[in-house]
């Protein structure tokens, strides 16, 4: 017996088998859940959703259209959809003195506009109560220099989280977000040819480790399964490190240029 | 009971238990599957406060021993403590949480009879309603005693006994840790002290792989909050507050718990907010709890 059994779950951000979105889609479906899968890049999700028997599609986050026909998509193929979560995300970095009004605004398409839109999408088409779920960030929390962009656009994400628990809780559908710290991904994948970054992180984290797209995949499967009775709440599973701080440019010695700009 | 249920491993069986929630067993040792229901098979599990019927304490002992780990319960009366041990093929010490010694005698009987501490759970409280400026000398020693200076001492002898493998320590808060509840300042303010002290355990030895958390449910029925949800009216007010439409359960918790002891969690230093997002508004003033009362013919007790 699963413990999604009898769910439909929708991930958006599931294009590349190393993603948070990808990890989580592994956890739903041996956990019995029936998966809609979907990404920008058709081609990656259908090679992640295929041997999950899920269903694969395009889908950007910064159109709403593609995401009343991700949500419709889910009700037609399974009958309802229960649990949607949104991994869609991007990477973007640099100082405020150099930051580009592009990056900003692509920042709080996909994060900010992009989430409370997958909400709106989704919660339509949940007809018996579900559980929505959006991915947050240590950045949001911990005020790291160059992430003004990002974690500026997560922050307001997480208030959408607390504002759509407002709203969509007396029809029986819960919201959350989780948190996780810099984590092994096909986002980040660049910053680990760097070893020093991830060494610098450590330090800065209680439990002594980084985060893994599977410890994301286990908090999502609590907050997707009628186990838990949150709402509103943004998950830290940050192995503590939000107790500290993230490290310094210097301590992270040689890093990446953070103006890189690498979406998923 | 036990029969075998066709498109699962012949290893898997079902059994149905008392409170019709349906268990997986695993008999032949192969639990790491995708399918497990015994989320804390091989964890040793210590769980203060389980002597009052139906309290939290109780809800998440017999969870954690539906989840496979071995439940020594405590508490300051024997027989309660015994009769659930017995039910949950348990064990049981005694405890009195307001007492460093016992606390310490407790915890060491519970590693001598079997090995170790893999998840610790402090369950205890005093519910004291009681305005501010009317609380007595008495009252604040107590409430000090009971959850601020037992919870202290408890985790300072929790760090010693994980030391070698590692645990997790979850303390019961309280939503009212962060949000407002009338005549309740003493319970309060010791409960959000204790999860600072969560964070501090958190921080300073994780690098041991010990984890600390706190799980903050709202308003519960429970033996601590009983006489007080006789009134339908109060009960209610309460449930307004809830953005999901319900108050919590004892199962509620007990469901966090099992999410925070397995080893399935990344999470430390954290206050679970399990209840319904309750915090996201707050608690009905006690003027508003009155009216209710008074408007459904119910006597005052707020």
């Amino acid at each position: 017996m699963g413990r999604l059994e009898g769910k439909v779950a929708v991930i958006l951000g599931a294009s590349d088998p190393a993603s948070m979105g990808a990890a989580t889609a592994r956890r739903f479906a041996a956990e019995g859940a029936k998966l809609v899968l979907a990404a920008r890049r058709l081609e990656g999700v259908r090679a992640v959703a295929e041997p999950l028997g899920a269903l694969a599609l395009a889908c950007d986050i910064t159109r709403e259209e593609d995401l009343a026909r991700l949500a419709d998509a889910a009700v037609e193929a399974h009958g309802g959809l229960d649990v949607a979560v949104n991994c869609a995300g991007v990477s973007v970095a640099a100082p405020l003195d150099e930051v580009t009004r592009e990056q900003l605004m692509l920042s709080c398409e996909v994060h900010l506009v992009g989430t409370a839109l997958f909400f709106k999408q989704m919660a339509r088409r949940m007809a018996r109560g579900g559980s929505l779920i959006t991915i947050s960030s240590l950045t949001a929390y911990a005020a790291p220099r160059g992430y003004a962009a990002y974690a500026g656009a997560k922050r307001g994400a997480d208030q959408v989280v607390r504002i759509a628990a407002q709203e969509y809780g007396p029809r029986g559908i819960k919201v959350n977000a989780i948190a996780p710290g810099f984590t092994r991904s096909a986002m980040t994948e660049g910053y680990f040819a760097v070893p020093s970054i991830a060494a610098a992180f450590v330090k800065e984290i209680p439990l002594r480790r980084l985060g893994t797209v599977e410890d994301v995949a286990n908090a999502a499967l609590w907050l997707a399964s009628d186990e838990s009775f949150l709402s509103g709440q943004v998950l830290d599973i940050t192995g503590g490190q939000t107790l500290n701080r993230t490290p310094t440019e210097e301590e992270m010695m040689g890093a990446l240029a953070p103006a890189a700009n690498q979406e998923e | 009971m036990g029969a075998q249920m066709t498109g699962l491993a012949p290893s898997f069986h079902f059994m149905q238990t008392q409170t019709d929630k349906i268990v997986l067993l695993c008999t032949d040792g192969g639990c790491e599957g995708k399918r497990d229901m015994s989320r804390l098979a091989g964890k040793v599990a210590s769980i203060v406060g389980a002597a009052g019927k139906g309290n939290i304490g109780q809800a998440i002992a017999r969870r954690f021993a539906q989840e496979g780990a071995k439940v020594v319960v405590s508490g300051r009366r024997e027989a309660p403590l015994a009769e659930l041990a017995a039910e949950i093929d348990g064990d049981w010490v005694l405890c009195d949480f307001t007492s460093k010694a016992s606390i310490d005698r407790m915890l060491d009987t519970v590693v001598e009879r079997h090995g170790r501490v893999d998840v610790a759970v402090n369950s205890t409280g005093w519910g004291l309603l009681v305005p501010t400026h009317e609380t007595t000398e008495a009252q604040l020693d107590a409430m000090l005693a009971l959850q601020f200076k037992g919870p202290f001492f408890w985790l300072q002898k929790l760090v010693q006994v994980m030391a070698p493998t590692g645990g997790s320590i979850i303390q019961i808060s309280s939503a009212t840790a962060v949000i407002m509840l009338d005549n309740h300042a003493a319970y309060m303010g010791t409960k959000a002290g204790i999860d600072h002290v969560i964070r501090t355990v958190a921080n300073e030895y994780g690098h041991l792989g010990i984890r600390a958390n706190s799980i903050a449910p709202g308003l519960t029925e429970t033996p601590m909050t009983a006489d007080a949800m006789k009134s339908r009216a109060l009960v209610e007010e309460f449930r307004k507050c809830y953005p999901l439409g319900r108050i919590g359960t004892p199962e509620d918790v007990a469901a966090a718990a099992v999410f925070l002891a397995s080893d399935e969690c990344f999470m430390t230093g954290q206050v679970l907010q399990v209840n319904g997002g309750l915090t996201l508004r707050r608690n009905p003033r006690a003027c508003e709890l009155e009216a209710a009362m008074r408007d459904a013919g119910e006597g005052g007790v707020a």
